[in-house]
């Protein structure tokens, strides 16, 4: 099988459905000539054309808007939003027009858009460049949000989000594009959004998704080296949510940590907890646990912003703290 | 400056805890090995705790009277003797000093865990968040992982979770209405909560009475022996035990005993060492694996002390009456200074309570102790002028007819004056 990097296989899964379906183009900023600001694109201008990958200005809520009427007119468009932070700007067509229309039409109009956006805390991108704004889509009611957190994933569930006729967001991560991984692209992806079982445990249940479901892991690694045995599921997508997968492994363990990269207040961590904690209620041998990042925007200085945002040693302090409040 | 441990030591098998009952050294006195430096209660007895080594001693000291687990550390001792200035976790020492602190019964679970209750922590307490004054510091990439365990997004973590006020978790919730236990009468665990094992340990163990319907209360801890007692027969309810009485002229033998200056319940221990010989399955008990038969018959007479019952056993109590003497005076002799150590009280294969010392009791029965066929319960003479003997036996074990037969010897050897008081 052949090892790509996050940003190679999201690259070929454009190439794929680009080269599978005709209505498929790609529109953003620098996703032509230059290739994309992560590569993603690279390529794809000079093998497609300029009709199917179209440069476009800084005007996020414009070009995202084109997207949403090209997606009205039974087109496939890919918008790559070039960081999670941008959409704040293309808010309106995301949640004004591509969450809504289906709905406010009745179901005349479907909304097969995709909307690409790199999200998380990079390195040192300062408060503005390194938002994670999963909070605020999540509760918006008519998307579909993704979170691959390897190449594989990426391939797959981008490919997935261009052939749905619901508006889906790829947030993808600026941390992973470089992260290296196997991606065979013939086996038949498992649902979008069935979240994974990354590795057994019988000890406790740490849910996660995104680059902070690879934290996870490797905390879980050394929680193995003290014979706690974690086990890790990754999300894979935050809208809808794969209840039962995460259900399953609560009521196997009893314990619930949740790692996030994002903020703890009103944050995904909350809505895993609060459902988990509704549905397993009986099997849970303490509260839910949520190890986030501190509720501040991202400081500048290295040092800092590493201390905000939970590192794999601080998953497993955590995992520890809610083990030993229960022995 | 080294140092080595001194931990609570193991002083019999059912010891899970022990209790300092004083320091017979203090912190920075010399010590030389083999010489006690405390007092430990065990489960029945005290026992010194002696130094391991000449040196001196270093604290913490563990507090006394407190259950501390076997094994804990509780003390230090040094080879040089510690200077005024330096505690023992100053910084030359070894850096985990949280781990030499001697922990109570119920330790705090972990560091990170006392941090709960207060909001996230001063600046001071979190990982080095230095300013970077010079560039290099400010470039450091990564975070110490030992300092993950106080780190501000770890205490932000565990700032929120609700301790010591009570409560108890969904799953022991689940678990007290499945088993019918009533959470209102159980005792949160360390943490002020509720938890599964609390809940467990409810279900299989002693139930709390419903003591809010009657006058107020207040908890009194047993001490030692009487916690054992209600230990060791709490672990007798699943003996299935019947009944067997016989009267008796005791007045020859009484008689006799008086005359002879010998002690009537040594009289009795060895009738009954007599009878257990003849009728062997007295001396077996039942284990799960099958009956545990025993090659020499040890007999335990129970003895009422300020502390509480306990039983000190008569090894071979099948010897000279005189024998018996010998060895009894050494039990009382360690009995009176509370130095009874456990193989002296433990293992018995034949038990015997004599009430004769209250003339009230015409008749008494009492509870076959684990490890054993049966006990005899001897009264004070009766109205009629015979002595009543109760023989409780463990129904697994023998039945009513065995228990018969064993009287009737019984009563034959306790008529045979001549032989037994030899």
């Amino acid at each position: 099988m052949q090892t790509l990097t996050y940003w190679q296989a999201l690259n070929r899964a454009l190439d794929a459905e680009m080269a599978a379906d005709d209505s498929v183009f790609i529109l953003g900023e620098d996703v032509g000539l230059y290739g994309g600001t992560y590569r993603v694109t690279e390529g794809l201008y000079a093998k497609y054309g300029e009709r199917r990958v179209l440069d476009t200005p800084i005007s996020e809520n414009s070009f995202t808007g084109l997207g949403v009427g090209a997606a009205m007119a039974g087109m496939r468009p890919v918008v790559e939003i070039m960081t999670v932070n941008f959409a704040l700007l293309a808010l309106d067509a995301i949640i004004d027009m591509a969450a809504k229309i289906p709905f406010m039409s009745g179901g005349q109009f479907a909304m097969p858009l995709t909307i690409r956006m790199p999200g998380g805390t990079a390195h040192q991108l300062g408060a503005q460049h390194s938002q994670r704004l999963e909070h605020t889509l999540m509760n918006v009611a008519g998307l579909r949000i993704v979170t691959p957190a390897t190449p594989q994933d990426a391939y797959w569930q981008l490919r997935q989000a261009i052939r749905s006729d619901d508006c889906v967001i790829v947030l993808e991560h600026e941390l992973l594009n470089f992260d290296q991984g196997p991606v065979d692209e013939t086996i038949e992806a498992p649902p979008p959004h069935r979240a994974m079982v990354r590795r057994e445990g019988s000890d406790l249940t740490v849910i996660s998704y995104s680059r902070m479901a690879n934290q996870a892991l490797a905390a879980a690694g050394q929680l193995a080296a003290e014979g706690i045995e974690a086990e890790v599921i990754d999300l894979r997508g935050l809208r809808p949510i794969d209840w039962d997968t995460c259900a399953a492994s609560v009521e196997k363990t009893g314990l619930l940590l949740i790692a996030e990269e994002d903020s703890r207040f009103a944050g995904a961590g909350a809505e895993i907890a609060a459902t988990l904690a509704e549905r397993c209620f009986a099997s849970l041998r303490a509260a839910p646990m949520r190890v986030a990042a501190l509720d501040l925007p991202n400081p500048y200085n290295k040092r800092l912003e590493q201390d905000i945002i939970p590192q794999p040693a601080d998953i497993a302090a955590a995992a520890r703290a809610l083990i030993n409040e229960n022995s | 400056m080294n140092k080595q441990p001194v931990t609570m030591p193991v002083l019999s098998d059912t010891m899970k805890t022990g209790r300092i009952a004083r320091w017979l050294k203090q912190p920075g006195e010399p010590v030389k090995a083999g010489e006690p430096i405390a007092e430990v209660e065990s489960d029945k007895a005290l026992m010194d705790v002696e130094a391991f080594a000449d040196g001196y001693l270093v604290g913490p000291l563990a507090p006394t009277d407190t259950d501390i687990p076997v094994k804990s550390t509780i003390a230090w001792i040094a080879d040089q003797p510690p200077q005024a200035a330096s505690s023992p976790s100053a910084p030359s020492d070894t850096p985990a000093s949280q781990a030499e602190t001697p922990p109570a019964v119920e330790p705090e679970p972990a560091a990170t865990q006392s941090d709960t209750t207060a909001a996230p922590p001063p600046a001071s307490s979190s990982p080095p968040v230095t300013p970077p004054s010079t560039p290099s510091e400010s470039d450091q990439t990564t975070r110490p992982a030992e300092a993950s365990e106080t780190s501000a997004v770890v205490s932000a973590a565990i700032a929120t979770r609700a301790h010591a006020d009570g409560g108890a978790t969904p799953f022991a919730r689940g678990l007290a209405a499945e088993l019918g236990i009533d959470l209102a009468q159980l005792k949160p665990g360390p943490d002020g909560r509720i938890r599964a094992s609390q809940v467990l340990a409810a279900a299989i163990g002693p139930q709390m009475p419903h003591l809010e319907l009657g006058p107020i209360h207040r908890i009194e801890r047993p001490g030692a022996v009487k916690a054992a007692m209600a230990e060791n027969m709490q672990r007798t309810v699943h003996t299935p035990t019947f009944h067997v009485t016989i009267a008796v002229d005791l007045k020859p033998l009484q008689e006799a005993a008086h005359a002879n200056k010998q002690s009537l319940t040594l009289l009795l221990t060895r009738a009954c060492a007599l009878s257990v010989h003849e009728h062997p399955d007295f001396n077996a008990c039942w284990t799960p694996g099958g009956l545990a038969r025993r090659e020499r018959i040890d007999v335990a007479v129970a003895v009422d002390t300020p502390d509480g019952l306990i039983t000190p056993v008569l090894r071979n109590a099948l010897r000279s009456i005189d024998e018996l003497h010998e060895d009894w005076r050494e039990l009382k002799g360690k009995l009176e200074k509370r130095r009874l150590k456990p193989e002296d009280y433990s293992g018995a294969t034949f038990y015997l309570s004599n009430l004769g010392t209250f003339p009230i009791v015409e008749q008494f029965d009492a509870i076959v102790p684990l490890g054993a066929a049966a006990i005899l319960a001897v009264s004070a003479t009766g109205s009629d002028g015979l002595t009543r003997m109760t023989l409780s036996c463990d129904h697994r074990v023998v039945a009513g007819a065995d228990a018969a037969r064993f009287l009737t010897t019984l009563k034959e050897h306790l008529g045979a004056v001549e032989a037994l008081t030899q």
